[in-house]
């Protein structure tokens, strides 16, 4: 029993971080029309930035403080170079230039940090735990990145619904052209989603680092994992991207204890039973 | 004597093959009320996309209070004093009311505000009794009113309104028209497409017919009602 | 549609064929695998073309039959003996396609961004069944000790352990597998694929079930490349989960556009080029000597070490330049030069003896129909009769709920309530392929035909919806009867013979509009539902196409949306009025014209001077 309590707040905690990354790129497609497949090479180089940043900060809050912005100015600079070309052009060459980039961010970090998996230390003053039983406690790191991640996403929403950048998101979403129509500088708005979205995967990497070993690739189950939650919750919903990345969270979980070789296949089922019962995702405009 | 409101020269504008308009010249004075008349497809919808800058032209060239705006975004128009009422409104269904209408809220380049949002109230008495509600939460009437009422608060100093009335019903169309002759009175200049030809000749200072992509008409209103096979040719009544 | 290959890409793929073919002879092992490899690449990459060029379907779950179709080796191999290749063929095949229904199924459902995700996804989960399970060794692959042979009786054909004989038993699958599907897109079933992937809902409203199609073509790549997967596998004897993941899926979607989507050929060159880059770029030897070709011998080795040690990241920025400067890939270079492609001249046609005889048209009839979005009505209650061979107007101020009433009638929207019978069928509710079988087809405010089609093939597949089941690959059989009907509808619809075979694209506006008619009669519509026929058209083509309508009504009955008032008050023998989704009145065209509350709400200072 305290084995599934335990599984079951490590599913929410995850179903959090996951939210962190899948709401950047359901942000990135709602607004932009853009497939990102790059998305997880930003949670990656946040992972790989927290381990070099931490080396020198010796706190990963502090790496937070420092990479969120660098990772903020990185996807400025690959929005840039590389997916302003796209706006315009198929999916088919969005899925290419992306899966390119992959290839690129995969091969920069082997050549920084090379092929061994490395380990980002949880700050002194959050070692320990929760005690749950009298065998099992509960890491405050893990509670204190559940606890950062809401903070995130009640900030996301806020930003949303009452700021004027939320506005601009929010229209942008419904009526592109009518945003440029009005005077907002579309080429600006789409730089600034993408670095954001580029952002909050790289805060989820970050702050993820601690949790489990830095390797090379750690950003590639998160892409997979994010696209899956921005279906279930439909695509462009922030809220959807919430309750989807949850429902992955809990699912994955306690699919681990009760049919531990098919976890990851009962996460795909749930999209697919979702994707059958509401083709549109859960919160998303019917496809 | 001040430089034209809008000045395009010699516009050519293609859809794909289709040369949908074949060498326009346009210009409109400061302050002056001109309709847009024509069938379905004649390129009146596609003349007013040019100018606001979401087509791009082929060629030709558009200025805008004197200012060449011909390689400008349709961003860069709108905040140099051009504004939009697209046809089909573009309301922005997930906003309120409200921040639809502060949405580009924006003073003019004199940093003067004409239309602030109480203004726009006063106009549309009816906007004001649902500022909470959600875009997609209005009539086709309420909606246009919004779509103007936030054209407005980007402070203009000519509004292009395609299809002003599409879809309403008589007694709503009255109180656009008397809106849209007080938004003229105001000093802001007008481009205005519309299918009531008698509306339209009663509130425009001149007025444009479109055929294949081309300007065949352009005069009073008394010139045209004088020319009944004209209208007859090019606007079926 | 897909023409068949020109002149100067058959030269090219037999030149390509010649040299495969002459391999063996001179060059090493090493070249044999890497040839051999390629064209089993080539096999996958066509069968991903089969979905992405000609269906549309941008899978990102590839990989996921062609690693099936390579472990189906593993399992149906003997520890230590000889897999017999007649059953390891059919099964691999067997094994991928019937998986490849099944996840077909629900992937088919979705359309664009979600496609590509659901099957990326799909592709993870088998990717992770391996993985994470302890089947077929699990994250560490699994060997094939002995490679498959095939044999009769004690005669031993062909045995895969032979380098030779399983390379041109590869090249021999490529041909075939480039030949089988050049032949399958441009067999009736193709032709609807093709369609699809340009316009489906216009495929959908032609009477084509769409899904079916859309699966069966899911079905044919996948178990293709399951066949592809069994032949990789044979090379080295091994496999891992890997070759299920979407890296692969990723890779084989890159050589198909490097190549070209669409063409088929394309996609083998693009498995060609990647492979022979992907080798550069990993041999520092190789880019040394093509560097020191611009640069000093020391700077040049320097130079490739540094190049070959990163190759993944050099061939990352190579696949960015090349879908930059060339998204129509190698086959775009090559069409580009070539030309327009020559099509195929229309077949004569014996003029038939029997007179056709005038089907009859269908009677329409609508009761208490409403239809609503969230809380707006946009059809509220209407009741209304449309009786056989008659011209029927609607009209009414834009968002008065015209359009939505046709979607509604014709099945593209499903009503709130009410019921919709065509004769004295109900049709209420049901998808728009059935609804289009029944005897009605439709026409959209936009021209909808298949731009890239002519006038003359969007008609055959118009006239092939008579009879639309997906399992269709001859074309000889009804072949003189659709021609016939095409020929009848271009003629009908005065559509000059000489533009029959221009690409729709080129034809002009009014000729696109008349084009769409044509494809409704083609079809063997009996009621024919339009949307604005004439918006956008010039008094002559106005006068040609209302003369073509009411000529039309003499064995089919029309309804149709028009804003052009005189028109259609010159054409309909009845008019319907909607405002705001409420039927406001309905009867003959003097009656609507003297109809007080119609004047006020529609035609305003028109009517009220009732001018004619």
């Amino acid at each position: 029993m305290d084995l599934v309590l335990i599984q079951l707040l490590n599913g929410v905690q995850y179903g959090l971080l996951i939210f962190l990354a899948a709401s950047g790129l359901t942000l990135v497609f709602g607004i932009m029309g853009v497939i990102n497949l790059s998305h997880g090479s930003f949670y990656m180089l946040g992972a790989y930035g927290a381990l070099t940043l931490t080396q020198f900060t010796g706190d990963i809050f502090l790496s937070l403080a420092l990479g969120v912005p660098l990772a903020f100015l990185f996807g400025v600079i690959i929005e840039w170079l590389f997916i302003r070309h796209l706006y315009d052009r198929d999916h088919l060459q969005q899925v290419l230039l992306t899966f390119a980039l992959i290839l690129i961010f995969n091969e920069a970090q082997k050549l920084l940090w090379g092929s061994y998996p490395h380990s980002v230390p949880v700050p002194g003053y959050l070692q320990g735990g929760v005690k749950i039983s009298a065998l099992l406690t509960y890491p405050y790191y893990r509670i204190a990145v559940a606890a950062f991640c809401v903070a995130i996403a009640l900030a996301m929403m806020f930003v949303i619904q009452k700021t004027r950048i939320g506005r601009i998101i929010r229209a942008g979403e419904s009526n592109r052209e009518m945003v440029e129509a009005l005077g907002i500088d579309s080429r600006l708005l789409f730089r600034f989603v993408f670095a954001a979205g580029a952002a909050l995967a790289a805060t989820a990497g970050i702050v993820a680092s601690p949790l489990e070993s830095v390797y090379p690739g750690i950003g590639e189950p998160v892409l997979i994992i994010s696209f899956v939650v921005v279906v279930i919750g439909g695509i462009g919903s922030i809220k959807g991207a919430f309750v989807g990345a949850l429902l992955i969270g809990v699912a994955d979980a306690l699919g681990k204890v009760y049919f531990p070789a098919f976890s990851s296949s009962i996460v795909y089922a749930l999209m697919a039973a979702v994707l059958i019962a509401r083709p549109g995702g859960l919160f998303g405009r019917a496809a | 004597m001040s430089a034209p409101a809008i000045l395009a020269e010699n516009i050519n504008t293609h859809y794909g093959r289709s040369h949908i308009l074949r060498g326009v010249s346009f210009r409109v004075a400061p302050g002056e009320t001109v309709s847009l008349l024509g069938r379905n497809g004649m390129g009146k919808t596609t003349l007013l996309r040019t100018l606001a800058g979401l087509v791009r032209p082929s060629s030709g060239s558009v200025r805008l209070n004197g200012t060449d705006v011909t390689s400008s975004r349709a961003s860069a128009r709108s905040r140099a004093g051009l504004a939009i009422v697209p046809e089909g409104r573009g309301i922005f269904p997930n906003l309120t009311v409200a921040e639809n209408l502060t949405f580009a809220s924006r003073p003019n380049n004199k940093g003067e505000r004409p239309w602030p949002l109480e203004r726009v109230y006063a106009l549309f008495p009816r906007l004001s009794e649902r500022k909470h509600h959600w875009g997609n939460e209005l009539s086709g009437g309420e909606q246009q009113m919004l779509s103007i009422g936030r054209a407005l608060m980007t402070s203009p100093s000519i509004i292009l309104l395609d299809e002003a009335t599409e879809g309403l019903a008589p007694k709503l169309r009255d109180e656009i028209w008397s809106t849209v002759k007080q938004i003229a009175q105001s000093g802001i200049a007008a481009i205005i497409v519309d299918k009531n030809l008698n509306d339209l000749l009663a509130l425009a200072d001149r007025n444009t017919i479109m055929a294949k992509g081309e300007i065949v008409f352009d005069g009073t209103s008394a010139a045209l009602r004088a020319d009944e096979a004209l209208i007859h040719r090019h606007l079926g009544v | 549609m897909l023409a068949r290959p020109r002149p100067i890409v058959i030269v090219i793929l037999l030149a390509l064929l010649a040299y495969a073919i002459a391999l063996p002879f001179f060059g090493g092992t090493f070249a044999l695998k890497f040839a051999a490899r390629v064209m089993i690449t080539g096999i996958f990459v066509i069968s991903l073309d089969l979905l992405i060029g000609v269906t549309g379907l941008v899978s990102f779950g590839h990989a996921l039959y062609f690693g099936l179709g390579a472990y189906s080796l593993y399992f149906i191999s003997p520890v230590s003996a000889a897999a017999n290749g007649f059953l390891a063929i059919p099964f691999a095949i067997l094994l991928a396609g019937i998986v490849a229904l099944i996840v077909g199924s629900v992937v088919v459902l979705t359309k664009g961004f979600y496609f590509i995700m659901v099957t990326l996804a799909f592709g993870q989960m088998g990717f992770s069944l391996f993985f994470d399970t302890k089947i077929a060794g699990g994250t560490d692959g699994a060997y094939i000790n002995v490679r498959p042979v095939f044999s009769i009786g004690s005669q031993q054909l062909l045995n895969f352990s032979n380098r030779t004989a399983f390379f041109y038993f590869c090249l021999a699958a490529l041909v075939l597998s480039y030949i089988f599907l050049l032949w399958l897109v441009r067999t009736p079933f193709g032709r609807v694929l093709q369609g699809i992937k340009h316009n489906e809902p216009r495929m959908s409203a032609l009477g084509f079930n769409t899904y079916a199609y859309k699966l069966a073509s899911y079905v044919i790549a996948g178990a293709m490349a399951g066949f592809a997967g069994m032949l990789f596998a044979a090379i080295d004897g091994y496999v891992a989960p890997e070759l299920l993941g979407w890296r692969e899926s990723g890779l084989a979607i890159m050589m198909v556009v490097l190549g070209g989507a669409g063409t088929l050929y394309g996609p083998v060159l693009g498995a060609i080029l990647y492979s022979i880059v992907e080798e550069t770029l990993k041999s520092s030897s190789e880019l040394t000597a093509i560097f020191s070709l611009v640069m000093n011998g020391a700077t040049a080795k320097w130079l490739g070490g540094i190049v070959a040690n990163s190759w993944s990241m050099a061939l990352g920025f190579f696949l960015i330049a090349a879908v930059l400067a060339a998204p129509k890939g190698i086959a775009g270079f090559i069409e580009k030069y070539a030309g327009e492609a020559k099509r195929a001249r229309p077949r004569e046609i014996a003029p038939s003896a029997e007179h056709r005889e005038r089907a009859k048209a269908m009677q329409l009839e609508v009761e208490n129909l409403s239809r609503a979005f969230g809380g707006l009505v946009a059809v509220n209650g209407v009741s209304v009769k449309f009786p056989p061979n008659k011209v029927h107007g609607i009209i009414g101020p834009n968002g008065a709920g015209k359009t939505t009433f046709i979607n509604v009638l014709s099945g593209a929207l499903k009503p709130t309530k009410g019921s919709i019978r065509l004769e004295s069928e109900e049709i209420g509710g049901q998808k728009p392929h059935n609804v289009a079988r029944r005897g009605l087809g439709r026409s959209y405010q936009r021209t909808n035909v298949l731009l890239p089609f002519t006038a003359r093939e969007n008609c055959a597949l118009a006239a092939q919806a008579q009879f639309p089941s997906p399992f269709r690959f001859s074309n000889k059989w009804r072949r003189d009867e659709e021609d016939r009907a095409v020929e009848a509808a271009l003629k009908a619809a005065g559509i000059a013979p000489e533009r029959a075979d221009m690409k729709a694209s080129n034809l002009s506006h009014g000729e696109q509009r008349q084009l769409e008619i044509a494809m409704l009669i083609a079809s063997g519509a009996k009621l024919l539902l339009l949307d604005e026929p004439l918006a956008g058209m010039g008094p002559e083509e106005t006068g040609r196409v209302t003369a073509l309508l009411r000529e039309l009504s003499a064995d089919h009955t029309i309804v149709l949306i028009e804003h052009d008032m005189d028109a259609i008050f010159a054409a309909a023998d009845t008019l319907t009025v909607l405002v705001e989704g409420k039927l406001l009145a309905h009867g003959a065209p003097e009656e609507i014209r003297n109809n007080k509350a119609v004047r006020e709400a529609y035609l305003g200072e028109w009517g009220r001077e009732g001018k004619p």
